[in-house]
């Protein structure tokens, strides 16, 4: 009797269990779909508008159809400084393919005077995006310094990487998702 | 600022790690105590985590490098590198398992009463895995306008990381309770039951599930057959129970 009741319980739950892998199927594949903004891989990667040193605009919708690296980070970080050499090699290797890179500087917890000296002692040639307000930082979510997201052609964030530095193999591994 | 905010800062990623660690750690003390009541060589136990978390480590980033060679061989140093996005989790675990499995019959642990003692172990980390993504942000909801709904990822969804806690808590403590049973292996096949039935149900209201066949839910056709083998080993073992009886 326990036997047939137990293997009855084991039954019901299995049936159960079809029942709601049919009742909850995602039937218009609408569980992210890169519709919502949202700093996260699978989003929609947030619009931002900031200017650079030379007082230059650029907004992300600039760039709609190449592939992004968005890399927030401040002079006084370490991890940002160990990872910028690495950005900026894969950067020259890669922008003939598409590939842009924005350094967002989170201004607003940094000391705007030590930013230019920073750029030129790592020879950064992609464009260097002042946060001022620290809108960017907001829209992103930042929470640790630096955190890199990797947009597709497509607009969509296709990885994020929180805390550094970022090895080479990691940018490029990255860096080769989004300029396919 | 509210309490999850709160908790999001403290642990954003990578910190939110900390919190699987320190549930390894509690999990580990439970395990011990339960492998002296099983009669299971503390040592030997000792020695086989030990061996399987370097084998998991070392396996899981060699994998990764091979599946990316030719990134790897243009910066051959970045096997050594400490991110941990560089590592293939799923391929690392075959090789721990495989290697456990083989590394304890050399050194004679018994299988399931191993497993038995370390249950706790997994319900523990199950319920740090579920704090790192509440951290984290991962494993989110799909949208709902349910009142208990929380605002993330630029939608109000359903909170599935506070279900995975709820439910791997509940779970933990199935696991704690448990009686002494004369069918080795019992306790740890009932937790794989239990773990796999309770993903079935959450992974409905998750909002990045891979999607397969028109819409089904991989990850939930997985923990379905886990649990359709995890319902037959519980049967067998409690047949055999009543045998030994």
């Amino acid at each position: 009797m326990q036997l047939i009741l137990r293997r009855s319980l084991y039954a019901i739950i299995l049936l159960a269990g079809l029942v709601w892998i049919f009742a909850s199927a995602d039937k218009n594949n609408s569980a992210t779909a890169g519709r919502i903004p949202a700093p996260q891989k699978g989003f929609l990667a947030p619009e931002f508008k900031l200017e650079t040193s030379d007082g230059q605009s650029i907004a992300l919708s600039d760039y709609r159809g190449k592939a992004v690296l968005i890399n927030l980070w401040a002079t006084w970080c370490p991890p940002c400084r160990a990872e910028m050499p690495t950005i900026e090699k894969v950067y020259q290797e890669y922008q003939s393919q598409g590939l842009i890179v924005l350094g967002v500087n989170s201004t607003a917890q940094d000391d705007p005077s030590a930013i230019a000296p920073f750029v030129s002692q790592y020879n950064i040639t992609f464009p260097i995006l002042l946060d001022v307000s620290g809108e960017a930082s907001n829209l992103y979510e930042l929470r640790s310094l630096p955190t890199s997201f990797f947009i597709g052609r497509d607009g969509v964030i296709k990885e994020v990487v929180v805390g550094g530095p970022m090895s080479e193999a990691l940018l490029r591994t990255n860096i080769a998702e989004i300029i396919k | 600022m509210n309490l999850l905010t709160a908790f999001q800062n403290i642990f954003a990623p990578p910190r939110d790690l900390i919190l699987v660690v320190l549930a390894a750690w509690i999990g580990l003390t439970l395990s011990e105590r339960r492998a002296q009541r099983n009669h299971v060589n503390l040592d030997s136990l000792s020695n086989l985590m030990l061996v399987s978390l370097i084998i998991y480590i070392i396996g899981g980033r060699v994998l990764y490098a091979l599946e990316n060679l030719a990134i790897f061989l243009q910066s051959p140093t970045s096997i050594f590198s400490l991110n941990t996005a560089l590592f293939d989790q799923w391929g690392g675990l075959v090789i721990a398992i495989t290697v456990a499995v083989v590394y304890g019959r050399r050194i004679h642990l018994p299988l399931w009463l191993s497993l038995d003692a370390l249950s706790p172990l997994f319900a523990t980390v199950a319920v740090g895995i579920a704090f790192s993504h509440l951290a984290s942000g991962e494993a989110f909801g799909r949208e709902t306008n349910v009142p208990w709904a929380i605002e993330q990822w630029g939608a109000l969804r359903h909170p599935t990381q506070i279900y995975e806690i709820i439910a791997s808590l509940l779970i933990l403590v199935l696991v704690l309770i448990q009686k002494h049973t004369n069918s080795p292996g019992y306790k740890f096949i009932f937790f794989v039951a239990v773990t796999s039935a309770s993903r079935l149900v959450i992974e409905g209201f998750r909002g990045d599930s891979t999607l397969i066949f028109g819409g089904l839910r991989a990850a939930q056709i997985a923990a379905w057959l886990i649990l359709l083998i995890a319902l037959i080993g519980l049967d067998y073992k409690k047949s055999l129970e009543h045998e030994i009886e």
